[in-house]
């Protein structure tokens, strides 16, 4: 039994996680939140389905093709719902504009996909639905292989200390002759693909469905807020930690008791801490 | 010519009273009536996620009124379907029904197939009297003190859940159930309605909770029931993603106790997410007599013979042959009454309908009377094995003969 919550909640957890980095990955180039993070982890399952199962590529052929989609939805993003808004002084508009944007693909997904869940394919055929499946440790290793790809980007290379530096002052970047715009709409490619390989390594687990976009954009926002804005530990110690917590609380109260339980614990966490527990108090000019 | 507002007064007194007269001494009505078009309001969810059941209930409409009129309509008088399309949405819903009975001038309705949209119509279709035929589950839209004009003419909600627990509880022999659903409107006031059923039959119910449909894994909720002692799952979820990872999730934990429950779990969906065929056994779903391959093998001789006619004309792989006979069942209620009362006035379809004893339909035999408008018959309501769908139709559960 112990093992069964384990397994599910961490896997679970590690797909909350990466839709946290992908949050933090586009918030960190613009400062903007974009609520298409959850799509681009549904799109991530849904071509994955489309390209190997409908389409019969091979499954490495399927994950590249899927991944490149989910870029160029990322690109797409900053190009339609926030450029567009940072050109204007009222950055909140991102509210309307990513919002747009995040249901205009869940719409066309529904259209042109299915409104049923579709079957997602057996990408190794290990395990029998036991605590051991690769449904459960895919995610897993994603969570583990971003971590990992995050660190090598950000700390031994060009292009990702450029990152780092507008995240940390797009102004200064800027005068320093970094290229803000072009980096702005990488780091927007980098999360599609984030996102993306959250959507396809959980495929097995979430099926191929439209509207696991709207539910990874709820939930995956979530550790986002625990942990911190922009801050990837943060999030991804905060999706592991809601994962398990969830189908812990799924055992113990049962079906929609389990996210009542999630979200007094959030609200809890955010009164206790609300920069987000690995988050640090922002200060304010005056 | 002028027309002066005297000469106009007394012209239309004049052709009042002729018309008044005619009336009083029982003329017969103008030939234009005897001749016109029975006009039927036919309202379905044709496209949209809702769509495959109406698609259903469209095609046997279609083949029924080709039917009909190829063979020289009702007494003369040709059947006109007027279809709308309410796309699974009330508000189209309502506002089609608007149109039908305001532009159109229908003299009956078909539909709407889905209980949301009847939840909507019902009440607008009564306080015109139309009379209507719909095939919807919730138990409120039946009430022939609010709705005299509502009849029902499939399975009520109460009868669903009457076939499972007596599956459950008198075939299956299994007393200790966990009853559940999703967490949509549907789900949870099915489960309540399920949970008073079994409790007043005297079941012990071990486990009762509803359970997210988007909810990726229903292990925990699993192993709860197991642990609780439950021998049989009684389920009322819509969602095939949630039936299906309950099908992987019970062979996950080797737990082999029947699942049985809303027709749902025999979507042809579900087969596609199941981990492999063998979790959809032991899986048993609300299913009709009429649209049931017996343990012969074989459909009731009436069925068999309707699906040989359609052979050819209608597809049956993709849909489901109760939703086809209903809607053939349907119009021929309808034409019935014209042909029997002569008349397309609301008050002669309903006081024929209220008459109707064992009517013999395809989907079933119905009977109505002036305060029960339940039509379908309980014992035709049986259970199916889930993963046993051909050519529209089940195999009956075991246990049943």
């Amino acid at each position: 039994m112990l093992a069964a919550i384990l397994a599910s909640g961490l896997a679970i957890g590690a797909v909350y996680a990466l839709i946290g980095v992908t949050y933090n990955t586009m918030f960190s180039a613009s400062r903007v939140m974009s609520f298409t993070a959850g799509q681009l982890g549904m799109l991530g399952g849904v071509f994955g389905a489309l390209f190997i199962l409908r389409l019969g590529l091979p499954p490495i052929v399927g994950f590249l093709l899927a991944m490149a989609g989910c870029a160029v939805m990322g690109v797409i993003t900053e190009a339609i719902a926030v450029r567009p808004v940072l050109a204007r002084l009222d950055q909140h508009l991102y509210v309307l504009s990513t919002l747009a944007l995040a249901l205009m693909i869940q719409q066309v997904a529904a259209i042109e996909w299915s409104t049923e869940p579709q079957p997602f394919p057996r990408l190794f055929g290990i395990g029998n639905g036991d605590p051991f499946d690769e449904k459960f440790w895919l995610p897993l290793v994603a969570c583990a292989a971003v971590i990992i790809g995050l660190e090598l980007l950000y700390r031994r290379t060009l292009v990702g200390r450029a990152f780092l530096a507008i995240a940390e002052d797009n102004f200064a970047a800027r005068a320093l002759g970094l290229p803000e715009r072009n980096l702005r709409i990488a780091s927007f490619a980098l999360a599609g693909v984030i996102g993306g390989l959250a959507g396809f390594a959980s495929g097995e687990l979430m099926l191929a469905f439209f509207a696991n976009g709207a539910m990874l954009s709820f939930y995956g926002f979530v550790p986002v807020a625990l942990g911190g804005l922009g801050n990837n530990r943060g999030a991804i110690i905060g999706g592991l930690g809601l994962g398990l917590f969830q189908q812990a609380a799924n055992f113990t109260f049962g079906g929609v008791f389990a996210s009542v339980a999630v979200f007094i614990v959030f609200i809890v966490v955010l009164l206790a801490a609300p920069q987000g527990l690995f988050g640090a108090p922002v200060a304010r000019r005056v | 010519m002028t027309i002066t507002r005297r000469g106009f007064a007394l012209g239309s007194a004049g052709a009042l009273g002729v018309a008044a007269s005619g009336a009083a001494s029982g003329l017969a009505r103008p030939a234009i009536a005897a001749n016109e078009p029975i006009r039927i309001g036919w309202m379905g969810a044709l496209t949209g996620p809702l769509a495959a059941p109406s698609i259903g209930f469209d095609r046997g409409t279609k083949w029924i009124v080709a039917e009909i009129n190829g063979a020289g309509g009702v007494k003369g008088r040709q059947i006109e379907i007027v279809a709308r399309d309410t796309q699974g949405d009330p508000t189209k819903a309502v506002n089609a029904t608007q149109e039908l009975m305001a532009r159109q001038k229908v003299h009956a309705v078909w539909g709407p197939v889905n209980s949301g949209e009847s939840l909507a119509t019902t009440p607008i279709m009564a306080r015109q009297k139309m009379p209507d035929l719909h095939p919807c589950v919730v138990n409120s839209l039946i009430d022939p003190a609010k709705y005299p004009n509502a009849y029902r003419i499939s399975p009520s909600n109460t009868q669903w859940d009457d076939a499972v627990r007596n599956y459950c509880m008198n075939i299956l022999k299994l007393r200790d159930v966990a009853i559940f659903g999703d967490s949509t409107g549907y789900g949870t006031s099915a489960v309540k309605d399920s949970v008073a059923g079994f409790a007043k039959a005297g079941a012990n119910i071990v486990y009762q909770g509803v359970i997210d449909p988007n909810q990726t894994d229903v292990t925990p909720d699993l192993l709860r029931m197991r642990d609780a002692g439950a021998k049989a799952m009684v389920c009322w979820s819509v969602t095939t993603g949630l039936n299906a990872r309950l099908m992987n999730a019970r062979a996950a934990i080797n737990w082999n106790v029947p699942i049985v429950g809303h027709p749902a779990l025999g979507a042809g969906e579900v087969g596609k997410l199941v981990d492999k065929p063998a979790n959809w056994q032991n899986v048993y779903m609300d299913g009709y007599r009429s649209c049931s391959f017996g343990p012969d093998g074989k459909l009731p001789p009436r069925s068999q013979e309707f699906v040989d006619r359609i052979k050819g004309k209608i597809e049956l792989g993709d849909t489901s042959l109760w939703w086809i006979t209903c809607a053939v069942d349907a119009i021929n209620l309808i034409a019935k009454a014209v042909a029997e009362t002569g008349s397309t006035e609301p008050d002669a379809f309903i006081g024929y309908w209220n008459k109707l004893s064992r009517y013999p339909g395809l989907f079933g035999d119905y009977t109505f009377t002036p305060t029960e408008h339940n039509g379908y018959p309980t014992d035709e309501v049986v259970m199916s094995a889930a993963n046993s769908q051909r050519d529209g139709a089940y195999t009956l559960a075991p246990g049943y003969t």
